[in-house]
């Protein structure tokens, strides 16, 4: 569905983001994003939907460049960017400028989520709370039915009863032919959602891999002392957190935040593991 | 469907266009036709005051022509620096690029309102409060008076337009100016492109500095290749001259805007 060979990115030209990253992305997928501040997840999802431009390397996304911004492209891919602006409408006449554009938008799907999320759609959107606003616009996007949807930060302004909303209308609006992105600092927030991780750092793809052939290859558990076996171990109150190598195929619940933090600490320990 | 060019697409840009640029235009038109009414009622000769007539026996009417003019470059040049603002703004670009439109079809609908909507909108405003009030004049031409003793009979007040239209002086001369409303448009357009913020002063400054530059530079070219020769005079044809004064600007005009289409297609977020 998507593919991205030897991507050169950077704002300058000696200030690379990334150097010759290349990936592919599957329909039927919800992936998430992770990186530190500055790894360049959004600049990688802009690349995606075409917002910046490439200095190097080809993307193919459903055939399209994104380079291009061809209508028959954007017209299949929903991107929620962090920051976003909505108009001093009602939703209403917001849905009337601007689902027209996606053929395949579904006008009963968008009111169910509005009522799911209790949005109150007597209101201007300039004057509902950013938490309101967001859900809006992931509502919006879910009912465009596009084959991509991008989203940066889905979570933030979400409160806590929201939140796991989130995570339920997202895993019940995955179909085989589309494919969801969502980048985060918040990894808690992606718990039981995404079935695959990309985690980028120095200017590369430090990790990419289903999450069950992460839990497959590792073990996330409890241990009271730290022994050889373990890759990357964090204090906490009656042990450690551990992270080590799967060797008895034993069943264990992925921790995305220890992960993360193992991945970027020991990222070469990690290697022999998903290469 | 074309990724080029779709009308039913054109039609939705438009239309969704008009939700952020219709508000901003529908104010500013209220403003200008507040403006020009009160000028008009203020310079417009009263009955009861003694008037200046013109040896044919006109009322003097002719702040119109400074009005029509300053005024009409403030609109056009404020609503074309106000359409692609949208771009400079962090949380609104992306949006903006990525709704389902060629980049194409974005820079026809840009031209569609700064020129179509907002030059031929400003002309019929102008129009109309210019019509009402003539036909007020004309209503009442019978009890005017003059400051001086007229020679000949009081004469109907014409439209603004109607006397461009009707003197083929006029005519000839306008007709050469016709492409300035679009280049001011142009600039302005362009302007709201290439800069983040503050479009209107910035185009306006770079406006002034190029034009000096320019005028600088063809100054001393000239004065250099003539510098030690014999001054002769050329009458030139004034046709051609109004000729050339169209054609230049008209071209400067088409630039501009493929400079706006290129500047649209390379927009990043």
């Amino acid at each position: 569905m998507i593919k991205v060979n030897n991507l050169h990115f950077g704002y300058g030209k000696n200030q690379p983001l990334f150097k010759n990253i290349s990936f592919q992305l599957d329909a039927g997928h919800i992936y998430g994003l992770l990186g530190k501040n500055g790894a360049g997840k959004s600049s990688l999802l802009k690349n995606l939907a075409g917002l910046v431009y490439a200095q190097q390397g080809t993307l193919d996304v459903f055939g399209f460049d994104p380079a291009k911004r061809q209508p028959a492209m954007l017209e299949q891919i929903c991107f929620i960017p962090e920051e976003f602006y909505l108009p001093a409408v009602k939703i209403d006449a917001y849905v009337k400028a601007n689902a027209p554009f996606y053929k395949k938008f579904n006008h009963d799907y968008f009111t169910n989520l509005i009522q799911e999320f209790d949005i109150p759609v007597s209101q201007k959107l300039i004057n509902m709370s950013y938490g309101q606003k967001k859900k809006v616009i992931i509502a919006f996007a879910l009912a465009t039915q596009a084959k991509l949807i991008i989203m940066d930060e889905p979570t933030n302004g979400l409160d806590i009863p929201s939140k796991a909303q989130f995570r339920k209308i997202m895993a019940s609006a995955l179909t085989d032919e589309c494919c969801i992105i969502i980048s985060t600092h918040q990894v808690r927030d992606l718990d039981n959602l995404i079935d695959s991780v990309i985690m980028l750092d120095e200017n590369d793809i430090a990790l990419q891999a289903s999450v069950d052939e992460i839990t497959e290859k590792l073990t996330f558990k409890k241990v009271k002392a730290v022994d050889d076996s373990i890759i990357y171990a964090e204090p906490s109150l009656s042990g450690y957190y551990a992270v080590m190598p799967n060797y008895h195929q034993e069943e264990s619940k992925l921790d995305l935040e220890l992960l993360f933090n193992a991945i970027l600490t020991e990222k070469t320990k990690f290697k022999p593991y998903f290469n | 469907m074309s990724n080029l060019f779709n009308l039913n697409r054109f039609g939705l840009l438009v239309k969704r266009q008009w939700m952020d640029f219709g508000k901003i235009y529908l104010g500013t038109v209220i403003v200008l036709a507040g403006i020009i009414f009160a000028f008009y009622s203020y310079f417009t000769p009263s009955s009861t005051d003694h008037n200046i007539f013109d040896h044919e026996g006109n009322l003097d009417m002719r702040f119109r022509y400074g009005l029509f003019l300053i005024l009409g470059f403030l609109f056009i040049s404020i609503t074309s620096s106000t359409y692609f603002t949208n771009l400079g703004q962090k949380s609104r670009v992306m949006h903006e690029l990525m709704i389902p439109a060629s980049t194409f079809e974005k820079f026809i609908v840009s031209i569609f309102y700064t020129v179509m909507v907002t030059v031929l909108g400003y002309l019929l405003v102008f129009y109309l409060i210019d019509l009402g009030f003539v036909k007020y004049l004309n209503a009442n031409l019978n009890t005017f008076k003059s400051a001086e003793t007229l020679k000949t009979p009081i004469k109907a007040v014409d439209c603004l337009f109607d006397q461009v239209i009707s003197d083929k002086k006029y005519l000839k001369y306008c007709s050469a100016f016709f492409a300035f409303p679009f280049l001011i448009t142009s600039i302005f357009l362009l302007g709201s492109i290439y800069f983040n913020r503050f479009h209107y002063i910035k185009t306006a400054v770079s406006v002034i500095i190029f034009t000096y530059a320019v005028g600088y530079l063809i100054y001393k070219t000239c004065d250099l290749l003539t510098r030690n020769m014999t001054q002769i005079n050329i009458h030139f044809n004034e046709k051609n001259v109004l000729l050339w004064i169209f054609l230049v600007s008209a071209t400067i005009t088409v630039a501009l805007w493929f400079i706006t289409y290129i500047r649209l297609k390379e927009k990043e977020a």
